[in-house]
């Protein structure tokens, strides 16, 4: 059976989404479902819930964005889809087997964030290595793999000399020696530069294309309103938005622009919903489209002004993520940025760095 | 066995490029070569001061480096979080431990079998009318020394699934010098009927939960050459068999508690 390179999975796809159920045969379409799960510590100051009552549902083949603060218990979700912790109550299910399950492992796959490895060892026997955890000895695949993720003419070098983008990429190969179903990455493009960064992120859109699911917990906001189909965002080990991108980022702000406005006219548009300026007769009111735009349009055209434009702007993952955790996570004070629909003077710039960047300041 | 065998492998060639073992290792080489230089010192014989100086030597460091190399090896994996990348792929936590575990074993192995050379080869320098009998009841004490620190490693690699290494290195070392110390004197009175069944009773508890490592320290009858069993080799497999059945008793043990400790 040729593996990892993602034709595999592609052939399995069909019938491993089915399932004999008494009432006949049911379409398995989630890779990942929890109910109610829990998970709660025991510490000095009495029990402390990490995790919530999570109902969390990851459909086959999309690329999942599962993000949350640091602290939001996205790692201990994880460890527990993983089998590496237990949780406390509810249910988790992965690839249509309870957590942990060993025969769901042999068709998943995780790239832990700043992976490591045994330093003496080259790409080539770390890759090799992962190979024999599944009983693969087959070192023309890792050959392949590694080449897939560009580590081609370094396969023989030791990790110590890697960087880290490329000690990434190796958690990358390795993570498709199985040719998985669903792939774990825990911050996959932390840390890496700007070309490192876009080439993994378009290796996470070819494993979509490849059929398989990917769950992404990351900070990298932008990346994941980029390349996810959906998200879900936990705060303090509770849902907070699941949903489709687009579905959770409609119902954006409205731009309108108008000349020849009075300042009393001006006044009436402004409220704490509203980013409103105006200067010598121009108005640019930035206002929710729940406030019926053209109500505001109206008004304006009732009282001689000339709307010059009108801008729908759809809400960005970064506002909708501080909404999320405002009052949390968020320095006190910082306004939500203004609706653009210009993503891409983001890349690169989590969400957690805007909030150090504001603590410190 | 794939994944036991790949993990014992990778924590070999991990174990015999840490930094500290080498450093214990080239002390103990070191003193193994500098040992005849020693026993000109002493009033008594060069055979017996050589012998017992040098073996003590092994016995020292290789009991040093089971505890150094095994109480770091499964704390080291979850700090470094390649225990999650492993136990995410399809492999049992027995299969991780039992892995580390023989992995420690083996790099002992190599280090122990490097000492064991270089304590031959200084011998027959210094010795050069010992016989090869001479000399292969010599290299019969590293031997048992190994099986020894193979039950030393089995105890730290239990202690290690649920105290922190420093914790550990006490445990252990303590274990180690009860069982190899205070062994007999538990074995004399668990068995001394003149005692209160109270103390016969703790006695014996602790001659059975603790180990008995004295038993392999067969230096004594290669220096002094006294008189033999009847059956040495009986009573070789005999201990050798004893150190099999603690070495399982405290593998499964640990893997019980690793099974379900949180990492």
């Amino acid at each position: 059976m040729e593996r990892g390179l993602g034709s595999t999975a592609t052939r399995l796809r069909w019938y491993n989404r089915i399932a004999i159920f008494p009432g006949g045969l049911r379409l398995l379409n989630l890779a990942i479902e929890t109910k109610n799960l829990t998970k709660t510590y025991k510490t000095s100051s009495g029990p402390q819930s990490v995790v919530k009552d999570l109902d969390l549902q990851v459909e086959r083949g999309e690329i999942f964005g599962f993000l949350g603060p640091n602290g939001a218990g996205k790692t201990t979700t994880i460890k527990i889809l993983l089998g590496i912790i237990d949780s406390t109550s509810g249910e988790a299910s992965v690839l249509g087997n309870p957590a942990g399950d060993i025969e769901s492992h042999r068709k998943l796959s995780y790239l832990p964030e700043k992976p490591y490895y045994y330093e003496h060892m080259t790409g080539m026997e770390i890759t090799q290595f992962y190979a024999s955890l599944f009983g693969i000895k087959d070192r023309e695949l890792c050959e392949r793999l590694l080449n897939r993720v560009n580590l081609g003419n370094d396969m023989n070098r030791p990790i110590s000399q890697y960087s880290k983008g490329m000690q990434q990429r190796v958690g990358l190969a390795q993570s498709l020696l199985n040719d998985p179903e669903l792939l774990f990455l825990d911050e996959p493009t932390g840390g890496l530069d700007p070309i490192a960064h876009i080439e993994i992120r378009d290796l996470i859109l070819k494993f979509r294309d490849e059929g398989r699911t990917v769950f992404i917990s990351s900070h990298e906001l932008s990346d994941v309103e980029r390349i996810c189909d959906r998200v879900a965002i936990i705060n303090k080990g509770e849902m907070v938005h699941q949903g489709r991108l687009d579905q959770l980022l409609s119902g954006g702000r409205i731009e309108i622009t108008a000349d020849n406005v009075t300042e009393e006219l001006s006044a009436k548009f402004r409220n704490e919903d509203t980013t409103v300026s105006f200067k010598a007769g121009r108005l640019i009111a930035d206002i929710p489209d729940s406030m019926k735009p053209g109500e505001v349009i109206d008004a304006i055209r009732g009282a001689g002004g000339d709307v010059v434009s009108i801008i729908p702007r759809r809400k960005r993952l970064e506002d909708l993520f501080l909404e999320s955790v405002a009052g949390d996570n968020v320095v006190k004070g910082r306004k939500l940025s203004k609706m653009t629909d210009d993503h891409d003077d983001h890349v690169g710039s989590g969400s957690g760095e805007i909030k150090e960047e504001e603590v410190s300041s | 066995m794939n994944a036991v065998m790949s993990i014992a492998k990778t924590t070999i060639g991990e174990a015999i490029r840490r930094r500290v073992l080498l450093v214990i290792l080239l002390i103990g080489v070191l003193f193994l070569v500098i040992a005849p230089g020693l026993s000109v010192l002493s009033a008594r014989q060069n055979y017996t001061v050589l012998t017992s100086f040098t073996l003590g030597i092994i016995q020292l460091t290789s009991a040093v480096i089971a505890i150094v190399l095994t109480v770091y090896l499964l704390p080291n994996e979850v700090e470094r979080r390649t225990i999650y990348t492993i136990l995410s792929k399809p492999v049992y936590r027995w299969h991780f431990l039992l892995g580390k575990y023989l992995g420690a074993v083996g790099a002992l192995a190599m280090m122990m079998l490097l000492m064991s050379t270089v304590l031959v080869l200084v011998f027959k320098i210094m010795q050069k009318d010992a016989s090869m009998d001479d000399v292969m009841r010599l290299a019969t004490a590293p031997i048992f020394f190994f099986v020894q620190m193979s039950l030393l490693a089995a105890v730290a690699m239990f202690f290690s699934t649920f105290v922190s290494p420093i914790v550990n290195i006490f445990l252990s070392g303590g274990v180690y010098l009860v069982g190899t110390l205070f062994s007999p004197v538990f074995q004399d009175l668990s068995n001394n009927k003149s005692l209160s069944p109270a103390v016969k009773g703790a006695a014996t508890l602790v001659h059975t939960v603790v180990p008995n490592f004295a038993q392999y320290n067969i230096q004594g009858g290669i220096i002094n050459r006294g008189p033999e069993l009847r059956s040495v080799e009986l009573y070789y497999v005999t201990i050798v068999g004893y150190a099999l059945i603690y070495i399982t008793v405290f593998l499964i043990a640990g893997m019980m508690i690793f099974d379900r400790k949180e990492v």
